[in-house]
């Protein structure tokens, strides 16, 4: 055999052992990091207007209806930022790559719940109806095919997307045009909504450099922020952060009122 | 007489000034009758500014789509198929470029002859005529259409738009060119499809700009495995999906009783799981929904309130709205179509009718019924919108009295 093949192995052999030696559980389990942190409105809070029904009022015309474009929590929080990782995901955790529950978004009280819906490709939106009167859903999908089918009183219909879109596909009700939602559709489980309070939290990504795209219905892609009074801009609402094994805390991101002017 | 001002301010030497100015002149005449008085400028393919705008698209990234989409479908003299695009050339020759007679006598420039004065050159929809129409001309970019026999979201089949050229649009100012030869018309089928890709494909190349990561520095890869590989196969595979996208139309019941079924179909109507009286109205006169859009104007009234109107860089809004006054039409609200007239934009067929209540209409607010009102009830509702036009005043359970000029 000649002697170059035999160092080339024996250099294989020692990387697998080095590989072997350091690759202990304790050490992958470290790779993952999760980060969370809360959206706060930079300015007084908007009261939303309440919407008027001029359809199937004697149904509608019961609820409290809200616009829901921006809803800005007692304490300031913004709830339904949309928070997902952008990059293209090498690796997901064992804990999230599993099984991939149903997500529902529910035509309730002539309003979508929940107003913004996160869907991995290949998992299965149920679009639902809890109401007394028929609905419609037109899914404006970009990529995936998009569509519009009637749903009847107390049915549902079930939706699957092939791709990730860039950005969350609007929902409508033609038949009652004051509601509106958002599908979020990744084809990995890093995305988040923020809660009523501001809050998100997205767990167990792999750690290292990864670009978060952020989006709110009304401001678009969030070009700017301060973060403990330090004003930041961000490039096409791209932030780019670094994922460090364990808990990764991004504070308090305030949002100034301008940006929901639109 | 001699009424020559020259002549009278220069008496012995006019001649060597006059034959200069006759020299120029003729000189003139000759380099215009070469350029040919009758000849056509070049025609140029219009970048989609909307679309560019909105992306928030550089001058440069602008130009560089604009020279890549050149490179990738050719000019509007010029059209280029490449194979991938599935495209006969040979057919967009025939209706490509200024309205010409070719060598063997055959008729050129179809698409310019016929469709270009409400389509565009681009098929854009933004021909001189485009504006007076009511509804506007279809743009073609998006690969949006309405009436076809496929699917929601599918593609229209080559024979869907063939009956479209030869029937036309009732209710439209789309007319029948069914004087047409079969090739003609198989030529321009092909051209819609060409514009239809290449605008398609160019909202893609737009999109990507936005989509690209930082590194990239703002500038698409001109590669063939991207141009070709990725963004126009994105766009011709749907195209050749349509024939195999077809809507499954089980026949209607043969013993099914007509009045029965109507008074079904007439059920299902104002019922919340077909729900058409939401839009159509309770007199079916297309009064029930009159502050919707249609996929084409929400795109123009949503970019305008949304981004446009929003936006802190004044500069660009202001670019914006010189965008919008050029390159959009003033934007309109859709009206359900008034079932009582008796017109059927996408054909009087039971069929197309079938078609346009299971499907739904592409573009349009109108839901598909499918998998929520089964076939045989898609039937009756078929049955009772037929009887429409001729259900006798009494019987209309309207909530307000028919008013002849609406009903005719």
């Amino acid at each position: 055999m000649p002697r170059h093949v035999t160092r080339v192995r024996a250099t294989i052999g020692a990387s697998v052992t080095a590989a072997l030696l350091f690759a202990s559980p304790a050490a992958i389990a470290d790779d993952w990091g999760t980060i969370k942190g809360r959206f706060k409105f930079g300015g007084t809070a908007p009261t939303a207007a309440e919407l008027k029904a001029d359809k199937d009022v004697e149904v509608c015309g019961k609820h409290k209806l809200l616009n829901e474009e921006l809803a800005v929590g007692a304490d300031g929080g913004i709830g339904n930022v949309v928070v997902f990782v952008r990059d293209k995901v090498a690796k997901v955790h064992p804990d999230l790559a599993g099984s991939k529950d149903d997500v529902l978004l529910d035509n309730k009280d002539c309003r979508f719940e929940p107003h913004v819906a996160f869907v991995q490709t290949g998992q299965t939106l149920i679009l639902k109806n809890s109401d007394t009167v028929g609905h419609n859903s037109n899914v404006a999908t970009l990529k995936n095919p998009p569509s519009n089918s009637l749903i009847a009183a107390g049915s549902e219909s079930k939706l699957t997307f092939k791709v990730e879109e860039a950005i969350p596909a609007q929902v409508t009700c033609n038949i009652h045009p004051w509601m509106k939602a958002w599908v979020l559709i990744r084809s990995n489980p890093y995305g988040a909504i923020s809660a009523a309070d501001g809050s998100f939290e997205i767990k167990n990504l792999p750690a290292g450099d990864i670009e978060l795209q952020l989006w709110h219905e009304k401001a678009g892609y969030i070009g700017e922020m301060s973060v403990k009074g330090k004003a930041e801009k961000i490039a096409k609402g791209r932030k780019k952060i670094k994922v460090a094994a364990g808990d990764n805390d991004l504070g308090e991101m305030v949002l100034d009122a301008n940006l929901f002017k639109k | 007489m001699n009424n020559n001002p020259a002549d009278v301010r220069h008496p012995r030497g006019p001649r060597p000034v006059w034959g200069m100015k006759l020299l120029v002149l003729l000189v003139l005449l000759v380099m215009f009758a070469a350029s040919g008085c009758g000849a056509t400028p070049p025609a140029w393919f219009r970048l989609n500014m909307v679309e560019a705008t909105k992306q928030k698209l550089t001058p440069e990234q602008e130009r560089q789509v604009a020279t890549v989409i050149s490179a990738m479908f050719g000019t509007p003299d010029n059209p280029v198929a490449l194979p991938e695009t599935g495209l006969d050339e040979a057919k967009l020759r025939l209706a490509a470029g200024p309205v010409r007679s070719d060598i063997v006598g055959r008729k050129n420039g179809l698409y310019r002859e016929h469709c270009a004065h409400c389509h565009g050159v681009t098929g854009d929809a933004l021909g001189p005529t485009a504006a007076f129409l009511n509804p506007y001309p279809r743009d073609y970019r998006p690969g949006i259409f309405k009436f076809k026999s496929t699917e929601r979201a599918d593609k229209p089949t080559h024979a869907d738009l063939t009956r479209v050229l030869k029937k036309g649009i009732p209710g439209t100012s789309m007319p029948s060119f069914a004087l047409l030869s079969e090739t003609q018309i198989d030529a321009l089928v092909e051209y819609v499809k060409y514009l239809s890709i290449r605008g398609e494909t160019e909202i893609g190349l737009i999109r990507a700009i936005f989509e690209l990561d930082e590194e990239a520095e703002g500038k698409l890869p001109e590669t063939r495995e991207f141009l070709v590989g990725e963004r126009l196969a994105e766009v011709v595979e749907k195209w050749k999906a349509a024939d195999t996208a077809l809507i499954d139309v089980p026949e209607m019941p043969a013993d099914i009783d007509l009045v029965e079924s109507i008074a079904k179909g007439r059920e299902l109507f104002y019922g919340d799981k077909a729900n058409c009286v939401k839009c159509h109205g309770p007199t079916a006169l297309g009064d029930g929904q009159a502050n919707d859009y249609d996929d084409w104007n929400k795109y123009v009234v949503e970019w305008t309130s949304k981004e446009v109107n929003g936006d802190a860089d004044k500069q660009w809004v202001n670019r914006a709205h010189r965008v919008l006054d050029g390159d959009t039409l003033e934007p309109r609200t859709i009206q359900p179509r008034n079932l009582r007239r008796g017109i059927y934009r996408g054909g009087r067929r039971p069929l197309d009718l079938y078609y346009r209540i299971h499907a739904g209409i592409n573009g349009a607010p109108m839901p598909g019924a499918k998998g929520t009102v089964p076939p045989e009830d898609i039937w009756h509702i078929v049955n009772y919108v037929q009887s429409l036009p001729y259900e006798l005043d009494g019987e209309l359970g309207a909530d307000r009295p028919m008013v002849a000029r609406d009903r005719f």
